[in-house]
């Protein structure tokens, strides 16, 4: 149990910054998501608390103590890697025990602490199998079974669930929710899967060409992301945005993109005052946006053509174009639409958001 | 890192000691008149050992002969090596005899195997086929000169064990290469013999380069096989064994270490070109 | 597939095929042929008059029982198997570290190590035979095995390296580093699990540097000299041809029993010898 924390963490390789000034304090007993695109740093920042890369620049602390110089073996952590990393020449038991063994633990201790991890996972049975008997989820649970028998301060998952089937990685996901609510282990998990990162983390670090975008709990992120790049990458399907010019006066300010022309809802008004005569980035989630109806505003609805349906059974996907911009609008399945149809939708006013064009941060 | 080192050290002492330290003596040697007969130890004596021998025409008989061998052997090899892997890379009735019979060559001893060849190709005691064989031989000194028989017999044995290695060695190339490259080509092109060029030859190029570079190497430096099935008869000399002649029978060590050094440069044109063909220029990578 | 007609197959596919497997064969069977030929059907009056060149009708064990009772074949033997032994032992070890070395860890010129090793393994003995022949003279090891356990690493250890480098790069690094979490050090990883994993590996490297030390001539042509102390290939050749006279029966009996075994063990790991060969040149 511990807290870890990361100071103006830095990696460089020859030529590649991978890791810049990362700070960030993972509280005790927390679930941290990593999340990000590839090559984000968010892999070489685990790894780095690991103990498998070195530190250009920082410091990385893990409880009270200062990790830098300590060899991944005296951390007092454990792994649990993607492609499971179990030791092929051992029986699941021995894969189990190893790192106990290692640690020279009284053999009754081991035997007690393996049994209890299997039982928590569900693989008793397989105790006797090699590895390579064993399924993709098995595999997973021993992997995770491996981390937990040594009752660590801090548990590390490299994304732990990317060789799964997308119908076990649903389960896993679950189970590793459950077995952390039970454990209370600090836990750091990185993830390029934006919806296990919104489902497993208390709090979620969104990362892209190794800053921090932003950290904050999975809602937070969801209904006010920093920048247009957590907006987009947060969210499925993604945000819709387009370019518009801020018009009008201060009591009515405009929205006006090509082939599209909204008011600006009162809420946000104060902020876009300033962007008057420029031009601005606007969001809208594809679940905010809805066919028209009597109730809604005249100011907050647009006309579009129906380019793609995408019925998914609780609720349609609709591929609009209005002008030249494509959007995506999360509508009801009921709705009955076909191609190049012309359709009226709405806004939800109080959902919109706005980016700056050149800085992208939001407004 | 430390680390490192110290793993490599075991293996970098034993070869700097064993391999890079006698290169270099061996350098040294080739500037002196160096004679374990001699009773005063090696003299400098500059380049002179390089300047008698690019006056021999001995040496440049060697020369000849051994490029000349060398890219024989070489294209032959590859050739028959390219036919055996793509007939292997079929199934097809008795293709596990077939298999055998091009692995077996490369698998048994060179050294003992040179031996059968020599009894097969030249038996010197009246015996079997051998008035036929001896009429063969007799035939081809006769016209070549002699030696040119067992000469001959250098050659063929090269080639049918190198062949035999090239073919099972392009084989797991090609068994590398994804089925649906070839089956993609299959639809793209009737021709059997312009896929071969456009799309298995392109594949295939590092595996080939490397079985071009073993190949030449070897030839270059073949010594034990030659000396085998010629024993001594140096009418058709490679530089190899003009250096063995030089200085373990003749105790030349000076003129010989000069010799064989003639061969580096054969070595390294070699070299480079392998490395062209590994590091293909960025369009080619992918 | 085309179908073709049978007889077209069989004219141009598999009696073309069949004449070439016997023609690559033939020196084999040449040599079995020697050597369990009676002496009185292998050295006869050139005119006379033979029914049966390509076989025989007395085969006889007689030169194998010379093989061993006239000459020092035994010996031959005993020393052939001693120094690839213990050669193959010592480049194993070199080849261990320096291919996990190589494969694994980070440091500084790594990839020119790499390919000075792989340069190392291609100098031909034609380029090295001159001044090792004057190292072993100057430390008496002349007419000894340990001039061969000394000199065949020159060629064993870069192949050995070679192919255990391509075999540790298969093995997935999570395993170590995995390993190295769990409360080993890097050395305990390494021995503890890459090792044992590794093992189709080093057996394969054990197994090619044994017969690469079995089959090793010109070495051991240069440094050993009394008939007792040689190894079989050099011995066969050597001893069994007289200035001109050549023990045809006894050299072919040589020749098998010397090399069946390696012929045997090739045969059966050339699957990993070219997986080895190949996993270098993918890189």
């Amino acid at each position: 149990m511990a807290q870890v924390l990361l100071k103006d963490l830095n990696k460089k390789y020859d030529e590649v910054h991978a890791v810049k000034d990362v700070n960030l304090h993972i509280r005790d007993k927390e679930f941290i998501v990593l999340v990000g695109p590839s090559g984000c740093g968010k892999s070489t920042t685990l790894r780095m608390v690991a103990g498998l890369e070195e530190i250009t620049a920082g410091e990385i602390a893990i409880g009270d103590r200062v990790v830098n110089d300590l060899p991944p073996k005296d951390r007092d952590i454990a792994m649990v890697f993607q492609n499971y990393a179990l030791y092929p020449h051992m029986t699941v038991y021995d894969n189990m025990a190893f790192g106990l063994k290692m640690r020279k633990f009284p053999k009754a201790e081991i035997q007690k602490r393996v049994q209890d991890a299997a039982e928590i996972l569900g693989i008793q049975d397989l105790l006797k199998r090699k590895p390579r008997q064993l399924s993709g989820g098995q595999r997973q649970r021993v992997a995770v079974g491996r981390a937990i028998v040594r009752h660590p301060q801090v548990f590390l998952f490299d994304e732990p669930l990317s060789n799964l089937d997308a119908k076990l990685r649903v389960q896993m996901r679950v189970e590793l929710k459950r077995l952390h609510d039970r454990l209370e282990t600090t836990a750091i998990y990185v993830t390029h899967d934006q919806v296990e990162a919104m489902t497993l983390g208390d709090r979620v670090v969104v990362m892209k060409d190794g800053w921090i975008q932003q950290v904050g709990e999975p809602l937070e992120l969801y209904t006010k992301p920093s920048n247009r790049f957590v907006a987009g990458f947060i969210g499925s399907p993604a945000m819709n945005f387009v370019d518009v010019g801020i018009q009008g006066s201060d009591s009515s300010l405009t929205a006006q993109g090509t082939g599209i022309r909204l008011a600006i809802p009162p809420v946000n008004a104060s902020q876009l005052g300033p962007y008057k005569g420029q031009r601005v980035t606007l969001g809208i989630r594809p679940e905010d946006l809805h066919i028209a109806a009597g109730g809604d505003q005249a100011g907050y609805v647009f006309d579009a053509v129906v380019d793609v349906v995408e019925p998914l059974g609780s609720e349609i996907l609709l591929d609009v174009k209005a002008g030249p911009n494509s959007l995506v609008a999360r509508v009801e399945p009921t709705v009955r639409l076909k191609v190049h149809d012309g359709v009226r939708l709405a806004v939800n006013p109080d959902r919109l958001h706005f980016f700056d064009m050149t800085s992208e941060k939001a407004i | 890192m430390a680390t490192a080192y110290l793993l490599l050290a075991p293996a970098t002492v034993l070869l700097l000691g064993m391999l890079a330290y006698p290169l270099g003596w061996e350098v040294w040697i080739s500037f002196t008149d160096f004679s374990p007969l001699n009773d005063h130890g090696p003299r400098f004596v500059g380049l002179e050992n390089y300047r008698h021998l690019l006056a021999d025409a001995e040496f440049w008989r060697a020369v000849v002969v051994t490029v000349g061998f060398a890219a024989a052997t070489t294209l032959a090899k590859l050739a028959l090596g390219v036919a055996f892997a793509l007939l292997l890379a079929r199934p097809f009735r008795g293709r596990t005899l077939v298999f055998l019979a091009i692995f077996l060559p490369w698998a048994y001893p060179a050294s003992v195997s040179v031996i059968g060849w020599y009894w097969t190709l030249s038996p010197p005691i009246p015996t079997a086929y051998s008035p036929f064989m001896g009429t063969l031989k007799y035939t081809v000194d006769g016209a070549l000169g002699g030696g040119a028989w067992a000469f001959l017999s250098v050659t063929l044995f090269n080639i049918w064990r190198g062949s035999s290695f090239i073919g099972v060695f392009l084989l797991a190339g090609i068994n590398a290469v994804p089925p649906e490259l070839f089956e993609c080509a299959l639809l793209e092109s009737r021709s059997a013999w312009r896929r071969f060029w456009l799309v298995t030859v392109p594949l295939l190029r590092p595996f080939l380069a490397l079985a071009v570079f073993l190949s030449l190497t070897t030839a270059f430096a073949d010594l034990a096989n030659v000396w085998l099935l010629t024993a001594g008869r140096v009418v058709f000399p490679v530089v190899g064994t003009q250096a063995y002649w030089l200085a373990i029978k003749g105790g030349q060590f000076g003129p010989a270490s000069a010799l064989s050094l003639m061969l580096v440069p054969f070595l390294l044109a070699v070299l480079a070109l392998l490395f062209r063909a590994f590091d293909p220029p960025a369009e080619a990578r992918a | 597939m085309v179908i073709e007609r049978p007889w077209k197959r069989w004219v141009y596919f598999y009696i073309p095929l069949t004449l070439f497997v016997i023609g690559t064969l033939f020196p084999f069977y040449w040599m079995l042929i020697t050597a369990i030929r009676p002496d009185a059907e292998l050295y006869r009056s050139w005119r006379a008059v033979n029914n049966a060149p390509f076989w025989t009708l007395h085969p006889t064990l007689e030169h194998f029982r010379d093989l061993f009772e006239k000459t020092t074949f035994p010996h031959w033997l005993w020393n052939t198997f001693f120094i690839a032994v213990i050669s193959t032992g010592i480049s194993l070890f070199c080849g261990l570290l320096a291919g996990y070395a190589l494969a694994r860890l980070k440091f500084p010129m790594a990839g020119a190590l790499g390919t000075s090793i792989f340069v190392t393994y291609l100098v031909p003995p034609t380029l090295l035979f001159i001044p090792l022949a004057d190292i072993i003279r100057n430390f008496q090891l002349g007419n000894t095995p340990w001039a061969l356990i000394l000199t065949y690493p020159t060629f064993l250890i870069p192949f050995c390296t070679w192919l255990l480098m391509g075999y540790f790069k298969t093995i997935p690094k999570e395993l170590e580093e995995c390993a190295r979490i769990d409360g080993a050090t890097r050395f305990g990883a390494m021995v503890r699990i890459i090792f044992p994993i590794a093992v189709p590996g080093i057996l394969s490297a054990g197994i090619f540097a044994f017969t690469l030390s079995w089959n090793e001539f010109i070495y051991a042509l240069v440094f050993l000299s009394s008939p007792e102390r040689k190894t079989v290939p050099v011995g066969v050749v050597s001893e069994m041809i007289r200035g001109d006279i050549y023990f045809w029966g006894q050299l072919m009996a040589g020749a098998l029993l010397g090399s069946i075994p390696v012929a045997l063990v090739y045969s059966f790991f050339v699957e990993y010898y070219v997986t080895g060969l190949t996993g270098s040149v993918k890189g």
